[in-house]
């Protein structure tokens, strides 16, 4: 009897059976999707572990995370591995984007599976800021404000929308527990559900996006083996990278927020320090609230800014540039905002 | 592994090492053995970093500090946790304090725990988070923090009754203001007309209703940046430097290292400043620390001349000018030598003359709390705030010493001796010395009509309190100052 048998495990299953060589090439994809697939599964292990010491309420959350940096076996790691899990996430989920929109490919059949993945971005962004939340010291304790606070500016539905939110008239416990709750559990639900559809759209799509063949070339595949392989290897290495990250940089607390000592460090996380730069020069609901808004809609829109015609799966298609300059000046000026803000 | 996978291996990372070629990047990308064993020991790496990381934390290695000390019993290396009763919250700073020294007997840290007096983050095992939030850094007794610190509420702050607020007397008191110093300076060189003190460190006012005699109103706050050239500017480098409990030495060395603020005083500190405790986290041959991690009431007179007769002001260059009569370090005085002796060389200047009781007593034996600490009200200068004369203790040819009645157990001068841990010196009913200000003088207890013993605070030795009244001395009663005393009670150098 055996236990193991390759062609009934889950992760045999959860792949295809063989794809093709030009999708799998790391210098087309540079395997960014996995990479996030791969941070999020180690934030969410981590993450479970944390919950085990974690005391959401403003009178134990930053002492349960002291407790776990100090004290409890391992916990520095879980919590490091959790953080910097996280922060990778966010750039590989990025970086992902850009790859897909400079080698064209949310091009057709693949328009939907971008929606989901610009979806998952937002989820991304948002998981960051509620476990950046969660620290509850003094300088997310103000961003938090700043950042809760910015909801209100929303003409008519503000006040509705900050009630929902924070659960209550101002931050406090109430507001605290929410976003734990959503934290750990709705915006988990939201993500992984997320990445399956995703991946299962992918699939469906017909895998990573391709060139056309010319009329007298055939296709080469890798088979499901030799992609499992190079996944594993990749992971491997990745995983180990993230342990030394976090034995050297270990993840990031401050001091307790003080609330009788007023606002002494608001500093919002660094995939919002563009909004904080922006909300020094013009109005809060234009910093906040429409910007944030116009760039997501523009990212939104790539695809459908896109002339349909050659140019897919190519790295940085004339025929495309469209798409590709608002992408990257977009970025340009968010790196700018952020950059300046935080040198400041 | 056979030889082919051996090869292969090394091929591979010759190939990553040399410049990369086509030849290479085949070989690296059909070589799954190379792979594999990058990955397994990337993996393996991270294991065992993390298990090295875990093994050498920064509180293990206090402990294991602590433990090589030569005088201790080794204690297991684990974390330590303290729950005060005080605060009922628990703390881990005694996990790398381990062996610490009770503050004092009065504030034990099983009642207090670290941090009501030190603030910091009671949970915090890493040096730099858990000290971060300290209150007033090493010293919570600064006076920038102290009325948070020791004049809490409840501890040395907040009474009804001014007396037991200690802090909020120290911060008004010519030792914390340094409005003589000030007045004087200025005065000398024409920038204020009286000498009467309009600064102070820090601005203060004094509410009551009606001054006692020779105190002031309020003192505004010297100007943080005075005029370049002015004689205020010129003054700043001492009001920095270390001249009152604002700040300490700017230039500490031998016998004048010493603590700010309530710890100025209250935690000793030895001539060299080293620390001789067992807490390893405090370095033993780096200067500046006190002896133990400990508070006194006791105050050796050492203590108060790491400040007092340490030199001379300089009015003419504006500087501090130590003394150069003091036994050099690389020569200290023999150990034979006996101790009043030692102290007139180590201490007092050769210009001063003194009598036997202020050779052989301690300072705060006759320089009360009221008289050092302040009584709460603001005076322009330290003759202004001093009142403890000769007579006080020896009356004169007229008088005899003022005498008071321990009423009851809550009487401040019985708590005083309990405090000093000579509780059975004093009991309700005892007759004690008492200043002209109604100050009781717990140390001085009459023992038999016209009979007094003195205890020395510091050493608990007892002495006779002679009289005036029925000697040979002829002294008229108006003429009292200590001048007058020392011109035939003074010791012969």
């Amino acid at each position: 009897m055996s236990l193991w048998r390759k062609e009934k495990s889950i992760i045999y299953a959860l792949h295809p059976e063989k794809i093709p060589a030009s999708g799998a090439r790391l210098t087309y994809t540079f395997g960014l999707g996995g990479i996030a697939v791969l941070a999020s599964l180690i934030t969410l292990l981590t993450g479970v572990a944390l919950t085990f010491y974690y005391v959401p309420t403003p009178s134990d959350a930053h002492n349960s995370i002291l407790l776990i940096q100090d004290v409890v076996s391992f916990g520095a790691l879980m919590r490091g591995l959790h953080y910097w899990g996280a922060q990778w996430m966010v750039v590989a989920v990025t970086l992902h984007l850009a790859r897909v929109v400079f080698t064209g490919g949310y091009r057709p059949p693949r328009e939907f599976n971008w929606l989901i993945g610009v979806a998952l971005l937002v989820i991304t962004l948002v998981w960051d800021f509620t476990g950046y939340v969660l620290r509850w010291d003094d300088g997310a304790y103000w961003a938090f404000l700043v950042g809760t606070n910015l909801l209100r500016e929303i003409p008519a539905f503000g006040e509705t929308i900050y009630r929902a939110i924070v659960g209550d008239v101002q931050i406090g416990a109430n507001a605290l527990l929410r976003f734990y709750g959503w934290h750990i559990f709705g915006l988990t639900v939201a993500g992984v559900f997320g990445v399956v559809y995703h991946l299962w759209r992918l699939r469906k799509d017909g895998g990573i996006s391709r060139p056309l063949l010319d009329e007298n070339e055939t296709r080469e595949f890798i088979s499901r083996d030799e992609l499992f392989f190079r996944e594993f290897i990749l992971s491997a290495l990745i995983s180990a990278a993230l342990v030394f990250l976090t034995l050297i940089f270990p993840a990031p607390i401050g001091v307790v927020a003080n609330l009788d000592a007023g606002v002494t460090d608001v500093r919002a996380p660094w995939i919002f320090l563009w909004v904080q730069n922006l909300l020094r020069v013009i109005p809060p609901l234009w910093a906040g609230i429409i910007a944030p808004m116009f760039v997501l809609a523009l990212i939104i829109a790539l695809p459908f800014l896109d002339r349909r015609g050659p140019g897919r799966a190519i790295w940085f298609a004339r025929e495309r540039w469209k798409p590709q300059v608002i992408l990257a000046v977009i970025a340009l000026v968010l790196i700018v905002l952020s950059v300046v803000e935080a040198v400041r | 592994m056979n030889a082919d996978k051996r090869g292969l291996i090394i091929s591979a990372f010759v190939c990553v090492g040399l410049r990369p070629n086509k030849f290479c990047a085949q070989v690296l990308v059909v070589n799954k053995s190379f792979w594999l064993f990058i990955a397994g020991l990337g993996l393996l790496l991270a294991v065992l970093a993390t298990l090295w990381n875990e093994s050498h934390q920064p509180w293990r290695e206090w402990i294991a500090r602590y433990n090589s000390q030569n005088d201790v019993t080794p204690v297991q290396i684990e974390i330590r946790t303290l729950v005060p009763t005080q605060t009922g919250k628990p703390e881990l700073c005694v996990t790398c304090h381990v062996g610490i020294e009770d503050i004092s007997a009065s504030h034990p840290a099983e009642t207090f725990g670290c941090i009501v007096c030190h603030g910091g983050e009671p949970l915090a095992l890493d040096p730099n988070r858990a000290h971060a939030t300290m209150r007033g850094g090493r010293n919570p007794s600064v006076l920038d923090v102290a009325t948070q610190s020791c004049g809490q509420p409840n501890c040395h702050g907040g009474y009804a009754d001014p007396e037991q607020n200690h802090v909020d007397r120290v911060l008004k008191s010519v030792q914390a203001t340094y409005a003589g110093g000030i007045a004087h300076v200025r005065f000398s060189f024409g920038a204020q007309k009286s000498p009467t003190a309009l600064f102070g460190n820090r601005a203060v006012s004094d509410a009551t209703q009606v001054l006692p005699d020779k105190a002031l109103r309020a003192l505004e706050m010297f100007p943080t940046n005075p005029v370049s050239g002015t004689v205020d500017a010129k003054m700043v480098a001492c009001l920095n430097g270390g001249c009152h409990l604002w700040t300490t030495p700017a230039k500490p060395q031998m016998y004048s290292y010493r603590s700010a603020g309530c710890a100025a005083c209250h935690y000793v500190y030895a001539d060299d400043g080293l620390y001789r405790g067992k807490d390893a986290t405090i370095a033993k041959s780096n200067p500046g620390h006190g002896v133990t991690h400990q508070l006194t009431t006791a105050i050796p007179f050492l203590q108060c001349n790491h400040c007092h007769n340490r030199g001379n002001y300089d009015l003419r260059t504006m500087q501090f000018d130590l003394r150069d009569d003091l036994p050099p370090l690389a020569r200290p005085i023999s150990e034979q030598m006996p101790p009043e002796g030692r102290r007139l060389i180590e201490y007092y200047q050769p210009i001063g003359d003194f009598t036997k009781c202020e050779i052989e007593l301690n300072c705060v034996d006759c320089h009360t709390a009221q008289e050092a600490m302040g009584d709460g009200h603001i005076y322009g200068s330290k003759k202004e705030a001093q009142y403890i004369q000769c007579q006080t203790c020896h009356g004169t040819r007229t008088s005899k010493p003022q005498v008071a009645t321990i009423k009851d157990a809550n009487e401040l001068a019985l708590r005083q001796a309990r405090i000093n841990g000579h509780s059975d010196f004093l009991k309700v009913g005892d007759q004690v010395m008492a200043t002209a200000r109604g100050e009781l003088l717990w140390s001085i207890k009459q023992i038999a009509p016209n009979k007094f013993v003195q205890m020395d605070k510091v050493s608990g030795k007892m002495y006779n309190v002679p009289l005036v009244q029925g000697s040979k001395c002829t002294q008229n009663g108006q003429d009292q100052t200590s001048d007058y005393c020392h011109e035939c009670h003074k010791i012969v150098r």
